[in-house]
């Protein structure tokens, strides 16, 4: 089984509300992204809304329109591109967010978001907790992932929290273990 | 079996705003009847958060008013946000009423720089002649600052709020005063009367973290009510004024 599919698969038996940490290597990157918005989210028929804070979004939208994956139903909240002053163009579904130090702010944006997505179910898709951590230190970053995760509970909302295998520490399992239902290793069989 | 335990905390009636992070941090919204400041320095979504409160009542069917004192009510309307929630119908129907002070000065002849106590008596008795002709039950003054400029002592600022504060409580209006401090001020207003007399305050606030800058805001005091109390991070955004607690994360300076 592909890594697409076997991603797709193990959300698929997770009931609603849930939030979870998907264990990625680089390599599966683009897999995982496309199991997820491709898969699962169509499936389900949910709104997707996804965070990017490693690469810009526009980077992922390039990669979405070669895989040819519908964009319709996808929001992407991009807290990295204001600051590597990569805004060349912008998308219609992204909203800027200046810096991934404004924690506070990316909350407000998915909070919009989901408000303007009134009566689908929705996910959301942190991307990625290693590079959040660069810009935020770990108390700050764990009290941001408590309540955004809360909240998207009380939503009914999917969390999903990339964690990049390369870069793992302490740290991150720690704050991941206190908030989240489960981990999921995303790999092929 | 032991005894139901009510942990309500108020029966008072609720005007509520419609802003939910507000009325979360109200414990349901402003005790209907409360004269509360809304204060800050530019740039801090003092009008905007006004508006939204004034268009809910509308939407909600009450009679809606701002009295617009430093900006035409006509370039007032083309700088809001568009809402997504927001009818023109409100405007058309009288729900959502535009006034602008300087025509109400010219109308009772008080075309001054300073007016006197017997003035300000006219100028209460008007504003409360529009809302009971009006019946209407929210309304705005932006801002309060710009009318306590005429009145310059603090005995003729006291005198005009509180008179104006029980004139519109005792008609079941709730009253928004927009307030302008300077970002250094440590006060909730300029002439740091009205922040006494007010039955609430609601400080609108920057706050610079690490070189990013956040719009806060704090329920300072509300009568009549228990309320949150700490900062929230707010955005202004097409579906109304939204707002998430401030993250501590140990790493706040001067929050």
């Amino acid at each position: 089984m592909s890594v697409t599919t076997n991603v797709a698969e193990k959300l698929l038996t997770l009931p609603e509300s849930s939030a979870v940490a998907l264990q990625i290597r680089a390599e599966h990157y683009f897999d995982v992204i496309r199991g997820i918005l491709d898969n699962f989210a169509v499936k389900k028929e949910l709104d997707s809304i996804y965070i990017t804070s490693t690469i810009p979004s526009q980077s992922i939208v390039n990669a979405l329109q070669v895989l040819e994956i519908d964009m319709s139903n996808i929001y992407f909240v991009d807290c990295i591109s204001q600051i590597m002053m990569s805004m060349a163009s912008k998308h219609e579904h992204t909203i800027y967010v200046e810096s991934p130090t404004m924690l506070e702010n990316l909350m407000l944006k998915v909070e919009y978001l989901t408000k303007r997505t009134e009566g689908k179910n929705d996910i959301i898709i942190l991307d990625s907790i290693n590079s959040l951590a660069i810009h935020n230190n770990t108390k700050i970053l764990s009290e941001f992932l408590h309540l955004l995760v809360n909240n998207l509970r009380a939503k009914k909302a999917y969390t999903v929290i990339f964690s990049m295998e390369e870069y793992r520490s302490e740290d991150i399992s720690n704050m991941l273990n206190i908030v989240v239902d489960e981990t999921i290793v995303a790999a092929g069989e | 079996m032991a005894p139901k335990v009510d942990l309500s905390t108020s029966t008072r009636e609720r005007c509520v705003t419609g802003i939910q992070g507000l009325d979360n941090a109200l414990d349901g919204g402003i005790p209907r009847g409360n004269t509360i400041l809304v204060t800050g320095s530019c740039g801090t979504g003092k009008t905007t958060l006004s508006l939204e409160f004034l268009v809910h009542g509308a939407l909600d069917g009450e009679t809606c008013l701002f009295i617009s004192v430093t900006e035409a009510s006509s370039k007032l309307l083309t700088n809001i946000i568009p809402y997504d929630f927001f009818e023109e119908s409100l405007i058309k129907k009288g729900k959502l009423i535009f006034v602008d002070m300087p025509v109400v000065y010219e109308r009772l002849g008080l075309n001054k720089l300073e007016f006197s106590l017997e003035e300000v008596d006219v100028l209460v008795r008007a504003v409360a002649d529009i809302v009971k002709e009006m019946d209407v039950k929210r309304l705005v003054i932006d801002s309060i600052t710009s009318v306590c400029y005429r009145l310059r002592t603090q005995e003729k600022i006291r005198d005009f709020i509180l008179k104006i504060g029980a004139t519109l409580s005792s008609l079941g209006c709730t009253s928004v005063l927009v307030s302008e401090i300077s970002p250094a001020e440590e006060r909730y207003s300029l002439f740091g009367v009205e922040e006494a007399i007010a039955d609430g305050i609601i400080f609108m606030g920057n706050l610079e973290r690490r070189g990013d800058l956040l719009r806060t805001l704090q329920v300072v005091k509300m009568r009549g009510t228990q309320h949150s109390r700490t900062k929230y991070v707010l955005d202004l955004t097409s579906a109304g004024v939204l707002l998430v607690p401030l993250l501590k994360g140990g790493s706040v300076a001067g929050g």
